[in-house]
């Protein structure tokens, strides 16, 4: 409870809103929408905004309301899927390699860094090109590209940790592998993982939109913001909210992401102290010590 | 908090670069004359070999003079044979050539010139989908301005196939290298290459041309690949007109939004057919019960309003009107669900939901390519929905051009979009490549076939003047009446000018600029 209430603190409210309206939108999107999003009327196509649909429809005569919501859905559904997989595998391959360390860490970090040379996009587009244009493909594709971040940063915490004396004072105390592993090195690269992922969720929502895009990603019907966008782009000049609006969703969704990791990170790993603020700590002390 | 900037900074370029995408360098536009027209291009002009399929048609057809002429609605005219005369057995046709007519490097253009040129390409594998290849007998110089060519058999569709931009057009036998590979392009057209770059290409009149001298003292093409740009440069007055299926397409929705800025639209009723095509390798489509479903599924006026904008008609037919022999109209069926939903329990696919029968689940993917088939992308996603409430689960596969010219003829798909070849190719070309099942499926594939309907084609393929119209009505009724495709719209063909441009024809064919009848 604590951890939550200091995260709060850290976070503050502003980004907490941002982030928990995606949520909200997410989670209870088919209860909010106004209408199916795949429903097509053509007759009631491209029409702005109005009282009927609020946001207009598209060429299709869909409602794009409906479909932003969605879209938020499908977005942050296919970003906790891939951060959840590669988390877990990257963990996994980070906490067995910083442990044992000498070869395993050796091979094992090798391939990470060759994992790592190569653009996660590229990666992604390559998985993609190989299995055929697909919501699961996709979310299989980010995650392998993804692996070796998480993997890199784990195995960077835990050979850290492996070190330190109260896993020495673990070991000679008799507790095994697995403890050790289970119970003292992953929940010390959890905090790290965590915090880079809140940040990465930006990127990755980004990289989501970016395949939809090339119509390697998400298929149609499903409402997915860049799909949104790469179909709406002839109608630029006609209909520009057709454009403007997922893409300003995609933008405020990464931002808040990246505000949320920059604030985590910030609380958990203060920056140093600046020369006012160290001389007014100073004086504050000797006013202390004084009374 | 690098990290955090850095992606932030990746956030707002992607996007920036995402609507950006595909806009090239801005082209090097022309120093107007008072009499240059400039024109867009969708590419560059590429390889000019009348005998190659790569160049851009309409460039060779402003450079390559063909023996006979293509004009709206069907008719032949003189071109470089003055006149002809065709066997009782149809089989000779006598062509007399063009007296003082000569390339623009100054070879003459006689009997010799002419069977230097059919060699090359008559009769040989590549150009076998043209009758006059592969029915070719013999070429036969009787004297040095008359040429008969012999054919195996009856082809009536000699003359319009002499009418074609490739293989059928005449290069300069001096513009080759010393092994016969093609060097450059000297025709007898009214126009000549000044430069050719891969930016843009510039034609000057042919001075030594035989025909009507053109009115325009320059035609500069500039390559502009984003239809965006092309729009811009439109509507600035950079480029003069724009338009083309293969030359600078202008989409409907283009076309209304060009509409709107002022521009000119000119439209011309379209020679070609947007037609949803059955697998007919697939045993589902094998039922005609699920053919007619299908059929009824389709609201056509729906998509021409809302689609196409109101640049497309409605129909059922194969060929749209203009097309010779194209027939009878058909009456565009109303969407009827129910009716369809029947026809699918008949058919044995049953069950709420998706359909399924003996188990299998009724799921069809659509093959679908927005570099091949424009807008196929939007029509794909209406069929989806309007299939899914008969209970038609319908996926689309979105495909680019190359992966489309492989997958269609292997019939790697259950539907996909296909447009008829259009003038001036059809009524021929479609049937006798498309439909007739004993040929293989070129690049095109099929859009149905059907051993029982192949006698029909053959008879209208070689059926003389007078017994076309029935033979070509007897297909069309066939084709109709077991629902064997899913014709879909006759679009409009689109040309769109600018105020500088005085008087505008549209081109008879998509395979042609907009020269003839234009005026600054």
């Amino acid at each position: 409870m604590k951890a939550i209430k200091d995260l709060y603190k850290a976070v503050g409210l502003p980004i907490c809103l941002l982030i928990g309206f995606f949520i909200f939108i997410a989670v209870f999107g088919k209860y909010l929408s106004p209408y199916d999003p795949n429903a097509q009327n053509l007759l009631k196509a491209s029409q702005t905004f109005g009282a009927e649909h609020w946001f207009g429809t598209d060429n299709l005569g869909r409602d794009t309301l409906s479909r932003l919501i969605a879209g938020a859905r499908t977005t942050l559904f296919g970003v906790t899927l891939v951060l959840l997989m590669a988390g877990t595998v990257g963990m996994l391959i980070g906490t067995i390699s910083g442990y044992f360390g000498g070869w395993i860490d050796e091979i094992l970090m090798r391939i990470i860094d060759f994992g790592l040379s190569v653009p996660s996009l590229v990666v992604a587009l390559a998985i993609v090109g190989v299995f055929g244009p697909d919501f699961w493909n996709m979310i299989i594709a980010l995650a392998i590209a993804w692996v070796p971040i998480y993997a890199r940063l784990t195995r960077g915490v835990v050979a850290a940790a492996v070190n330190q004396p109260y896993i020495e004072s673990l070991r000679v105390l008799g507790a095994s592998r697995t403890r050790i592993i289970v119970k003292h090195l992953t929940p010390a690269a959890l905090g790290s993982v965590l915090i880079y992922a809140s940040a990465d969720a930006g990127v990755l929502a980004l990289n989501i939109a970016n395949l939809s895009f090339l119509g390697l990603g998400v298929q149609p019907p499903q409402a997915e913001w860049g799909q949104m966008l790469v179909a709406a782009l002839p109608y630029l000049e006609e209909a520009p909210r057709l454009v403007i609006l997922p893409g300003l969703s995609l933008t405020v969704m990464v931002i808040g992401f990246n505000l949320l990791g920059e604030a985590i990170a910030l609380a958990k790993n203060p920056r140093p102290m600046s020369k006012r603020r160290l001389f007014q700590r100073r004086r504050e002390f000797l006013k202390e010590i004084a009374a | 908090m690098n990290i955090s900037r850095r992606t932030v900074l990746i956030g707002t370029t992607t996007l920036s670069g995402l609507l950006a995408m595909g806009l090239g360098g801005s082209p090097a536009f022309a120093m107007d004359g008072p009499k240059t027209l400039r024109l867009p291009l969708a590419r560059p002009a590429g390889n000019l070999d009348p005998q190659r399929y790569v160049g851009i048609f309409a460039i060779q057809d402003m450079i390559f003079d063909p023996l006979v002429q293509y004009t709206r609605g069907g008719k032949i005219e003189p071109g470089l044979a003055e006149s002809w005369t065709i066997s009782e057995d149809h089989k000779v046709y006598t062509f007399k050539l063009r007296p003082n007519v000569v390339f623009t490097d100054g070879e003459p253009w006689n009997a010799e010139a002419m069977k230097w040129n059919l060699d090359r390409w008559m009769p040989k594998a590549d150009y076998n989908w043209l009758q006059v290849s592969a029915n070719l007998d013999k070429i036969e110089v009787i004297d040095p301005m008359t040429v008969a060519i012999h054919f195996k058999q009856v082809t009536p569709t000699a003359l319009i196939e002499f009418s074609y931009v490739r293989p059928v057009r005449f290069l300069s036998p001096r513009a080759v290298e010393a092994d016969g590979s093609y060097k450059s392009p000297i025709g007898t057209g009214a126009w000549k290459v000044d430069s050719d770059t891969p930016e843009g290409t510039d034609l000057v009149p042919n001075d030594k041309y035989w025909g009507a001298k053109p009115t325009l003292d320059k035609v500069s093409l500039v390559v502009i690949p984003d239809a965006r740009s092309r729009m811009s440069a439109l509507l600035a007055g950079d480029i003069d007109a724009a338009g083309g299926a293969f030359i600078a397409a202008v989409s409907p929705q283009d076309a209304t939004t060009l509409k709107s800025g002022g521009i000119t639209i000119a439209t011309d009723t379209g020679t070609d057919t947007m037609i949803l095509g059955f697998n007919p390798r697939r045993e589902l489509f094998k039922d005609i019960k699920v053919r007619e479903a299908f059929n009824l599924l389709i609201d056509r006026e729906a998509i021409c309003t809302a689609l196409m904008k109101g640049y497309a008609t409605p129909t059922m037919n194969l060929y749209p009107d203009v097309i010779a022999y194209s027939g009878k109209r058909f009456d565009v069926p109303k969407r009827d669900v129910e009716r369809a939903k029947k026809l699918l329990d008949e058919a044995g696919w049953v069950g709420e939901g998706t359909r399924s029968k003996d188990g299998k689940p009724l799921n069809v993917e659509l093959v679908i390519s927005e570099d091949a088939v424009a807008n196929s992308r939007a029509l794909g996603e209406v069929l989806q929905a309007e299939f899914s409430e008969a209970g038609i689960g319908l996926t689309l596969r979105n495909v680019d051009h190359a992966a489309r010219h492989g997958d269609i003829p292997q019939f790697k798909y259950d539907i996909s979009l296909f447009i008829t070849n259009g003038a001036p190719y059809d009524p021929y070309n479609t049937l006798g490549l498309m439909i007739l099942s004993s040929v293989e499926p070129g690049t095109d594939g099929k859009l149905w076939e059907d051993p029982a309907v192949d006698p029909l084609i053959m008879r209208a393929l070689s059926a003389p003047e007078a017994e076309r119209p029935e033979a070509f009505q007897a297909v069309a009724t066939w084709l109709h009446d077991n629902w064997a495709i899913a014709p879909l719209y006759h679009a409009q063909r689109i040309w769109a000018h600018g105020d500088r441009v005085k008087t505008f024809v549209v081109p008879a064919t998509e395979y042609e600029m907009p020269i003839k009848g234009i005026s600054l």
